[in-house]
């Protein structure tokens, strides 16, 4: 029994062929990527510094992962949580392949999975909207070698996560066989990006675009949108749904609330300045993106505006020239690790621009298009390999975290004595800790002791009840705002220091007995 | 509650997602239209159309069959013995068309709609056997479609589209109308795919033989165009579905909500027959089994889901549950929700297939009536339990007043 079928879609290509070349797409795009993610694994635990807010979203997992909620302390909604629980989720990848890491550096093993996923869905993303298999390939081999994204990539960073469910978004909103659920689980990809990291949202329009074209002259368009509004709406709402269902949606006297933190986020939290403004802290977030490269920012920015004409590339041209837009916007917050979510859509649209420039050059003259080719071939070989071999260089080779390898191993085996004691630390080394077997409840984020009422309380004796504080650069950077820590630094004798004088970790007892 | 809550987004999900088959990509939606037909006529048609207390739309019927722009057709009119008013009305209209109508009396003592389609089913002399009711708006084309259909596919059975039309008369009618659209639309190509097929009451057309055969239509099923197709599709005849908004046959809604009770408790109580009765064991892999069993019991998941799901929430949101546990309630509302906005997509699309103005009252009626039309099935679903449990198992009619016939249809 069946169904009249009329239009019986007539293949071009033969299945045998068309297996073939699925087949060579599925092995070029893994070969490159495993390139790459040995690339970024090499050395991950050395190169770039831990980062405080590594620290935090791991210890964040680390909550979630234990069943003490969304956080250590109390979530207020500073951030969706769907990341963190996912890097939950992955966190049994570095205990099996490399137990002994201190908790950031075993954390990053964790990303590397993300970023192959990235990685393959740049390809994905780059075929899907019509790019032949060569310049898919430049698009990720663009996206993986540049220095910001070892950099960055290796990173423990909410958006990596966000960009690879965007990226997912972006693929399935372009399937080729313009499948209704295909549509719906882009929705739920978008909703589950947005729930990693809130910002992504920026680059909705880009994907509903993908789905406008995608749908184009076809029959379903408006279940396509209903398909793919159901899945974004309805995984998204279970975020306010989980802040309704605690009480917590509005704002209120004792207790977080969800729209108070986005009141915070979005009217309140002081802004960088602009970027333009020579000093400003945009400004020189700009300048360290473009000391590590400032290769695929500049053509990555030139090719979004000038993608836009290109129907193909337009959905990842406008993805890349509404983040553009967003960055540049004057006074608001530009936090560093936004750029993590711009470098797939930058190198395809390099790719993409490049790639209907190539298309444009008229065939027949087959040598005078290899005249044009070549040179400039040879010309931005030789202008980019020189950057970026130093670049990818210092990512491969420098390690800049051995000081915080040693103070964990210090808190580990040389300080004893202090467990049940109350230590004082920064965001990174707070899950070394806790691995090590001091009480969770008595290893303190440096700034919740005087910024959280919760933590305050624990310590009825002030400054006195803390036994040691860890000092590191990130604690010593803005002294002034947080007076505890700034007595306890002051009211304490070094007893262990690591690593140089400018990244010096000291470990300090405190002296109980001084007058503050 | 977890366990619940699972279970019902589940079959919530199952049941959209076969809901939306037409609509999954834009092959499957070319492939659920009628083949334009190639201008040949080779069959030749005994439409049947059972009349009971029908006299206030029987002629207009009749007169549009008779319209109809196939050469070869004769109509079989059946009337109760008890029924003068609908039997004067069918010897008039005969009589205008002589050779054309044929008017059969039928004398079983306990008159129901599959007993007056065997009283009629020996005097049919068409290759292939067609059932109407006796309000149903019929395009003079339909025949040539069905002709075409038949031998460009070779099928013993073939399943056109009906619609019911007056989606503006009441509240429910329009959830009424959006069901019919679905079901014809998308749902029941799924099925014919399967294999397994609850045929429609009329617009359905089968091979006199094979009809024959299968011994006609179950005298004592509340759901006989259930039964029949769940008997043909387990004796492995070819069953094809064909849906253009053209051509398709339009009826009424129930024109109360009294009326629409007691047709939907008639079909939920057939459906637990056709389920009782077991000839879809018989089908031949354990997949049409099971679609089997799951699409006769369905209507009462649906009604029983529809229902629960919404206290549920309501006890999420108002009892001091886990906060884990309370979002897991809240799983079934998703397919849920979805389903209402593929409805609002829907009648859209219902709306323009028909050329009929939606206004933003009537997405607001959809929206608003969800639950409560949910509420009525799931009270139908009770009363067929009940009364099937208490062995009450008569014919409830709906009655018919023509509110279908004031849309402007061009012929």
């Amino acid at each position: 029994m069946t169904a009249i079928e009329l239009a019986r879609p007539i293949s071009v290509v033969p299945a045998a062929a068309h297996d073939v070349r699925a087949r060579r797409d599925l092995f070029l795009a893994l070969g490159l990527t495993a390139v790459i993610v040995t690339l970024l694994a090499w050395n991950i635990t050395g190169f770039p510094s831990a980062s405080d807010d590594e620290g935090t979203y791991l210890a964040q997992a680390w909550a979630v992962q234990h069943g003490r909620g969304l956080a250590h302390y109390t979530y207020w909604y500073d951030h969706p949580p769907l990341a963190w629980i996912q890097l939950a989720g992955l966190s049994w990848i570095p205990a099996a392949l490399a137990p002994g890491l201190t908790a950031v550096a075993a954390g990053r093993i964790a990303m590397l999975p993300v970023q192959a996923v990235g990685l393959l869905l740049v390809y994905l993303v780059s075929r899907r909207v019509g790019m032949p298999r060569w310049a898919a390939s430049l698009a990720l081999i663009t996206y993986g070698l540049s220095p910001l994204y070892l950099t960055m990539g290796r990173q423990i960073y909410l958006d990596s996560f966000a960009v690879v469910w965007m990226l997912g978004a972006l693929a399935l909103a372009l399937s080729p066989r313009k499948h209704l659920w295909h549509f719906a689980a882009a929705g739920g990809a978008a909703a589950v990006a947005v729930l990693s990291k809130e910002t992504i949202a920026v680059v909705l329009p880009a994907v509903l675009l993908a789905l406008w074209q995608n749908a184009a002259r076809s029959s379903t368009r408006p279940w396509a949108f209903g398909a793919f509004v159901s899945g974004l709406v309805l995984v998204g709402c279970f975020y306010p749904l989980y802040a309704v269902l605690r009480g917590e949606l509005f704002p209120g006297a004792g207790h977080v609330s969800l729209i108070g933190a986005w009141q915070f986020q979005l009217g309140s939290r002081s802004g960088s300045g602009s970027v333009f403004a020579s000093g400003s802290g945009a400004s020189s977030l700009l300048h360290s993106w473009l000391y590590y490269d400032a290769v695929i920012l500049i053509a990555g920015a030139v090719a979004s505006f000038a993608g836009l004409v290109l129907r193909q590339v337009r959905p990842v041209a406008l993805a890349g020239a509404i983040l553009v837009l967003v960055a540049l916007r004057p006074g608001g917050y530009l936090p560093a690790m936004y750029v993590v979510q711009v470098l797939p859509f930058f190198a395809i649209a390099i790719a993409g621009v490049i790639a209907a420039v190539v298309a444009a050059l008229p065939p027949v003259h087959v040598r005078w298009r290899w005249a044009v080719l070549a040179p400039a071939v040879l010309l931005t070989v030789a202008v980019i390999a020189p950057r970026w071999y130093v670049g990818d260089r210092r990512a491969l080779g420098t390690n800049d975290n051995a000081p915080y390898a040693q103070a964990a191993a210090y808190l580990n085996e040389q300080l004893p004595g202090s467990r049940g004691g109350t230590v004082v630390v920064d965001d990174v080394l707070w899950l070394d800790c806790v691995d090590a077997g001091y009480p969770p409840d008595k290893v303190l984020w440096f700034y919740k002791v005087d910024l959280d009422s919760a933590v305050a309380g624990r310590l009825p004796g002030g400054w006195r009840d803390v036994d040691y504080i860890v000092s590191t650069p990130a604690m010593r950077q803005d002294p002034n705002s947080l007076p505890t820590v700034r007595t306890l630094l002051t009211n304490s004798t070094v007893i262990a220091s690591f690593g140089p004088q400018d990244g010096r970790i000291e470990i300090r007892r405190v002296d109980k007995g001084a007058t503050a | 509650m977890v366990f619940v809550s699972v279970i019902l987004s589940a079959f919530a999900a199952v049941t959209l997602w076969w809901t939306m088959h037409a609509w999954r990509t834009p092959e499957t939606l070319a492939a659920t239209r009628f083949a334009p037909p190639d201008g040949e006529q080779h069959l030749t048609f005994s439409l049947l159309v059972p009349a009971r207390h029908e006299q206030a739309v029987l002629e207009h019927t009749v007169q549009r069959l008779l319209r109809s722009t196939h050469e070869a057709f004769e109509i079989i009119i059946i009337v109760g013995h008890d029924d003068p008013a609908t039997a004067e009305v069918a010897d008039r209209v005969a009589a205008t068309a002589p050779g054309r109508i044929l008017v059969v009396t039928d004398h079983n003592l306990v008159k129901n709609k599959p007993r007056a389609l065997n009283t009629a089913l020996p005097y049919a002399r068409g290759d292939v056997v067609g059932v109407f009711d006796a309000e149903d708006q019929v395009h003079p084309e339909l025949l040539e479609h069905v002709d075409h259909a038949f031998r460009a596919t070779g099928a013993d059975v073939v399943q056109g589209g009906v619609q019911l039309i007056n989606f503006h008369s009441s509240w429910y009618s329009l959830h009424n109308c959006l069901e019919y659209f679905f079901w014809f639309r998308s749902r029941l190509h799924l099925h014919a795919k399967k294999g397994f097929i609850p045929l429609g009451g009329n617009t359905v057309f089968v091979r006199t033989d094979v009809l024959r055969r299968a011994n006609g239509w179950d005298g004592t099923c509340l759901a006989e165009d259930c039964d029949l197709g769940v008997r043909l599709s387990s004796r492995g005849s070819k069953v094809v579905v064909a849906y253009d908004s053209t051509i398709v046959t339009r009826e009424e809604t129930p024109h109360s909500l009294h009326g629409l009770l007691k047709q939907r408790t008639r079909w939920h109580q057939g459906f637990l027959q056709v389920l009782r009765k077991g000839e879809w064991r018989r089908l031949p892999t354990l997949r049409q089994r099971l679609l089997a069993r799951y699409t006769l019991a369905g209507p009462f998941l649906q009604a029983f889901s529809g229902v629960v799901i919404p206290v549920g929430v309501a006890i999420a949101l108002w009892a001091n549950l886990p906060v884990l546990v309370a979002l897991f309630t809240f799983l079934p509302v998703l397919p849920m929700a979805a389903t209402l906005l593929f409805q609002v997509i829907g009648l859209r699309d219902f709306g323009k297939e028909y050329d009929l103005r939606i206004r933003w009252h009537h997405y607001a009626r959809l929206v608003l009536g969800a639950f409560p039309y949910a509420l009525v099935l799931a009270t139908a679903a009770l009363r067929a339990v009940w009364r099937e449990y208490t062995g009450r198992r008569n014919w409830e009619l709906t009655s018919h007043v023509g509110a279908h016939l004031n849309e402007a249809v061009p012929a």
